[in-house]
């Protein structure tokens, strides 16, 4: 492209370092599994809270450690880059079963040895029923047990892994270092009164936190000494005096505050890392990364000690390291995370605190970074407010041009008030920061998984509400029946059901989660992550026990288009035009409009009613109707977290459903909007696949209907547009006229674009050899196209029509 | 001039949104069905007096239009307003020949002209000087098209001489009415020098500043096929900016200022 040299190149040995990232085959790695059963099996007798420290330091004591040769930072999570630990703790159940699978998959293929499978066989047995997923399943509820089996609420994963989620405190790392935070540990610890009953255990959880500052401290000496020899052994004099410099480095943090800029990025690369070896909960964010790094940036700069070159390299191999974590999960996994993304987001922009502009010479550095490694990760979201700097708001359009899908853009003018009126303080909402996708939260201060854990897939249970409350899918009875459709007399029949559904579904949602929320709070804390993150230290308890500041989860949906559709579809053709009978289109979705009559049917499904994303009342406001119940009903469950210590505790709607929209489809029969059975569902609040006809300015006022400022977890939008749309400079600021518009005046939460074309991506299908650093937007996260399923594939290029 | 009526009626193939190429801003554009010329490199043949019959007989509402009274039109140009307003974009009127239809148009002019809505018009300036004089009344900025500066040539390819078309644009810019003009660039036609040269002397004695020019594309040749009328451009190789650097530099040559669109 054009504007390749735009941001310029990747210094020469950096730019060997994407490579040879690239290049690594993702193995499915045993060490970590080997050293957390050895400590487990040491410390049965330990409260849980103090097992998972003893844990992460027999772990950072261990595993293998390495420098590779053209890195200017330390840090590894597995025996190689790119492979993918394994959490036995949380499952096995997946990874025993797939054994033999995992280099046979369609998408997201993990390699593993002969050597792994024996050394996972081994360890098997001990977690078998000891783990998460073994001891959440006891605890579900046997009225919810449907919807794990069949999986209706996508909660697959839920119970392998961690939730993470969330953005630490990196700000108060740097400024105390883990030093800090270790006095203030050992200070409540002191303070407590152990005559009250609570004592006990935050006594116990003081001491696990002592554990792992002390476990993350050993751990990075171990990369000095690393440092230290390879120096040694070093012929080249540059080489040599950057590895003494690592060594020097890795000697003083994250233990300590950080006092330069280098000092700073190798401080938050351990702790990014170490939170990741601690748990496997994805969407681990850096938070404002161009804030609090910026102090260190500008002093450095200032006083001679770095560049604006050498600080751009530093960035540069900080996000090849970033990809290098890798995740392995289960196949039924990858249908709603296709691309194996771990979604650590950098945000950068928005405002400050004093809400002035907050962008600064590092925000551009990371966004020139960012746009030279071109990668999946991490996942880059600019915060949009009306006084954002022009200049950056231009760079980030180039950005856009490359074609990666990054960066997002989150908007300041409806999120911050958002916040404001849940009850965050103005400072912090201020303050927030985009996690993982779309989602947001106050980093630092806010619990695990601000996006919530389970789907509810609206058109499946649209069909479940017109089968008196069977599942088409699966024949099995989701809630209680409301009648069939053909009984249902008039659209108001049909919506009083929907309405009941709808509240009756999301009352199991809650129940699942609270379930598995109970399990992994009892299971499998963390201790890093609560100790950085304020004020578990203060109350003396982790983030699942109510330790953060804030703490807020969402719901999510699946499919709101192909809902709003449908509703459209029926209303019209149904009950208004009696175009069709009940009787007709139930067949005809029985059927999956195979015989003819039934495709004339599922043709005037599709071109004779109203499609929401085209500024048309008439399917807009069905979707707003049939969404208020959601948020309604939502909001009167709150979390286990709920009155034990944090502001909130409660729940919220949010769409970012990121890939689940391709397996969530695979799992939904035709619908009355005319899309077959099996095929993806809309993603986030996007219209449905081809539905929009009338460009970008109909799709931003569609989705402004929606009651955005209710949505506070997070509205997602994928735009797409051909790479012709910004070909010329006058095209390019009508774009940024056009997300202006969008954000200023229709308060639009999240949008980002998909700029490839068509042809790229169906010669990359042909060739992969030629498209490997291809990168897609899926839903919410950037992905390498080559690892992605056929079916997803086909779905990217199904959406990526010549707009323009 | 009276309130306009605004249950009067056009006949109308399309409304575009987010038009960004019509003018400044972000823009609806309202495309007008019927044309008096017979140009043969038309992207929207069916638009063409010449070819209404085949435009029905497709059956197509795409293609055939359907009458829209003012107050629908309006109805749905508004829904953008917002972005007209943060982009400084309105709405612009082409076809087709918007003056074909004049009296539907001046009326929904002045209407959008009290909702204070920007407003543009494409036109070829085929219409009778009274006719132009009352329409530009009520306009904001005009895209002027120039084919060609030969009256002959011009008659041989468009069907019409150019007299009438180049006195229109003349009093358009006596009036003080903003004109751009737009230049299809079209192989075997206008697509040489001479004819860049005399084009481009002409806008500038006439006074013009800003010129656009449009290279040749087959974008229309689908609507070919499904109007069933041939297309004599079919073959003819498509013009790109990077072939026609030194045709625009004609233009600018003469102090215009030119670029491609």
């Amino acid at each position: 492209m054009e504007n390749k040299n735009h941001f310029g190149e990747l210094t020469k040995r950096m730019k060997a370092f994407r490579e040879e990232v690239l290049d690594e085959k993702p193995y499915v790695d045993a060490e970590r599994a080997i050293l957390a059963t050895e400590a487990y099996r040491e410390s049965l007798n330990q409260p849980r809270v103090m097992a998972r420290a003893l844990m992460l330091k027999n772990i950072l004591e261990k595993m293998t450690i390495y420098i590779e040769d053209k890195s200017l930072l330390a840090g590894n999570q597995a025996t190689k880059n790119t492979n993918a630990p394994v959490f036995p703790e949380y499952t096995l159940e997946f990874v025993m079963k797939e054994l033999d699978l995992f280099e046979k998959r369609d998408g997201d293929v993990f390699y593993i040895t002969e050597e792994t499978k024996d050394q996972l066989r081994e360890i098997a047995p001990f977690w078998e029923n000891n783990n998460l997923r073994a001891r959440g399943e006891a605890l579900l509820p046997q009225e919810v047990s449907v919807f794990m089996e069949t999986g209706v609420f996508g909660m697959e994963g839920k119970l392998n892994a961690g939730d993470a989620h969330l953005a630490v405190n990196y700000k108060r790392l740097l400024s105390d270092g883990l030093k800090g935070y270790e006095e203030r540990t050992r200070e409540c610890k002191k303070a407590l009164d152990l005559t009250d009953p609570d004592s006990i255990d935050k006594h116990v959880f003081y001491r696990a936190v002592l554990v792992v500052i002390e476990a993350v401290r050993a751990f990075a000496l171990r990369y000095s000494a690393l440092a230290e020899e390879m120096a040694a052994g070093e012929d080249q004099e540059a080489r040599k005096k950057e590895l003494l410099e690592i060594s020097r480095i890795c000697k003083k943090v994250p233990y300590e505050p950080a006092s330069s800029f280098r000092e700073a990025v190798q401080s938050v690369w351990f702790i990014q890392l170490i939170l990741q070896i601690e748990s496997n909960g994805h969407s681990l964010s850096y938070g404002r990364f161009d804030q609090y790094m910026y102090p260190y940036y500008k002093k450095d700069l200032e006083e001679g000690r770095i560049t604006e070159e050498e600080a751009l390299e530093l960035l540069t191999c900080l996000w090849i390291k970033t990809l290098t974590i890798n995740k392995v999960r289960s196949q039924a996994h990858t249908l709603s995370s296709a691309g194996s993304p771990m979604y650590q987001n950098v945000t950068i922009g928005g405002q400050t605190e004093d809400k002035k502009d907050a962008v600064n010479a590092l925000s551009f550095l990371v966004l020139q970074s960012v746009a030279q490694t071109r990668l999946t990760q991490p996942n880059l979201t600019v915060r949009y407010h009306a006084g954002l700097d022009k200049h950056f708001f231009d760079e980030c359009i180039e950005v856009m041009k490359l074609g990666f899908g990054m960066p997002a853009l989150n908007n300041d003018e409806v999120i911050i008030p958002s916040f404001i009126g849940w009850g965050v303080k103005e400072e912090d909402a201020y303050n927030y920061s985009a996690i993982g996708c779309v989602e947001t939260a106050v980093p630092g201060k806010w619990g695990y998984r601000c996006t919530g854990m389970s789907y509810i897939n609206f058109p499946r249970l649209l069909l479940c509400v017109m089968n008196d409350g069977v599942d088409l899918t699966s024949g099995k009875r989701f809630i209680k029946g409301s009648g069939f459709f053909k009984d249902m007399e008039t659209y108001e029949d049909l919506m009083a059901a929907w309405d009941q559904a709808l509240r009756e579904m999301t009352r199991y949602s809650v129940i699942v989660e609270n379930a598995i929320d109970k399990a992994s709070e009892r299971d499998v804390p963390d201790i890093l992550c609560s100790a950085l993150t304020d004020d578990c230290i203060g109350r003396g308890k982790t983030i699942k026990e109510g330790g953060a500041v804030y703490d807020f989860i969402s719901g999510l949906q699946v499919g709101i288009a192909n809902m709003a559709d449908s509703l459209a579809a029926i209303k019209k053709l149904v009950y208004e035009e009696k175009k069709i009978t009940r009787e007709q289109l139930w067949d005809a979705i029985l059927d999956d409009f195979q015989s003819p009559e039934n495709k004339k049917i599922q043709e005037m499904l599709i071109h004779d009613a109203p499609k929401y994303g085209n500024d048309d009342d008439k399917a807009d406001l069905l979707v707003v109707e049939a969404y208020d119940t959601y948020l309604d009903e939502i909001a009167k469950y709150p979390s286990t977290r709920y009155k034990r210590g944090p502001i909130g505790g409660i729940r919220y709607a949010g769409t970012s459903s990121i890939s689940a929209n391709v397996g969530q489809g695979m799992g939904t029969m035709a619908t009355p909007d005319g899309r077959n059975a099996f095929e993806p569902l809309a993603e986030g609040c996007s219209p449905a696949h081809n539905a929009d006809k009338c460009g970008p300015t109909a799709v931003f006022k569609s989705i402004s209907k929606l009651r955005t400022e209710k949505i506070t977890g997070g509205v997602l939008l994928n735009q797409k547009m051909t790479p012709q749309m910004l070909s010329s400079e006058e095209n390019k600021q009508k774009l940024e006229m056009l997300l202006r518009t969008f954000f200023n005046r229709l308060h639009g939460y999240h949008v980002q674009y998909n700029i490839v074309s068509r042809e790229t991506l169906l010669d990359a299908q042909e060739h992969p050899e030629n498209h490997k650093d291809l990168i897609v937007r899926v839903a919410g996260y950037s992905a390498f196209f080559n690892v992605l399923s056929r079916k997803t594939q086909d779905d990217i290029i199904e959406r990526t029509e010549q707009t323009l | 001039m009276p309130a306009a009526d605004n249950t009067q009626t056009g006949l109308i193939f399309n409304i575009q949104k987010f038009s960004i190429h019509d003018g400044p801003g972000i823009r609806s554009t309202i495309f007008f069905a019927g044309c008096p010329l017979s140009c043969l490199w038309c992207s929207n043949p069916e638009s063409q007096n010449r070819n209404r019959q085949a435009a029905l007989a497709s059956g197509d509402p795409k293609l055939a239009g359907r009458a829209w009274t003012i107050e629908e039109v309006l109805v749905e140009v508004e829904k953008d307003r917002c972005f007209y307003e943060e982009s400084g974009g309105g709405i612009t009127l082409s076809g087709g020949e918007v003056l074909q239809q004049h009296a539907f148009a001046t009326a929904l002019l002045q209407e959008a002209g009290r909702r204070s809505l920007h407003r543009a018009a494409e036109t070829t300036g085929f219409a009778s000087h009274k006719i132009f004089a009352e329409f530009i009344q009520h306009i904001d900025l005009l895209l002027f098209d120039m084919k060609h500066h030969d009256r002959e040539i011009h008659r041989e390819k468009t069907g019409v001489y150019n007299d009438v078309i180049l006195e229109n644009m003349r009093y358009a810019l006596e009036q003080g009415v903003p004109v751009i003009a737009r230049i299809p660039v079209i192989p075997g036609f206008n697509a040489n020098k001479r004819a860049a040269k005399g084009m481009a002397g002409l806008l500038r004695d006439m006074g013009i500043s800003q010129v656009h020019l449009l290279p040749f594309h087959q974008f229309g040749e689908k609507k070919y096929e499904q109007l069933g009328i041939s297309y004599t451009m079919r073959d003819v190789k498509q013009l790109h900016p990077e072939n026609l650097q030194t045709y625009l530099n004609i233009f600018l040559e003469e102090g215009l200022e030119a670029s491609f669109h």
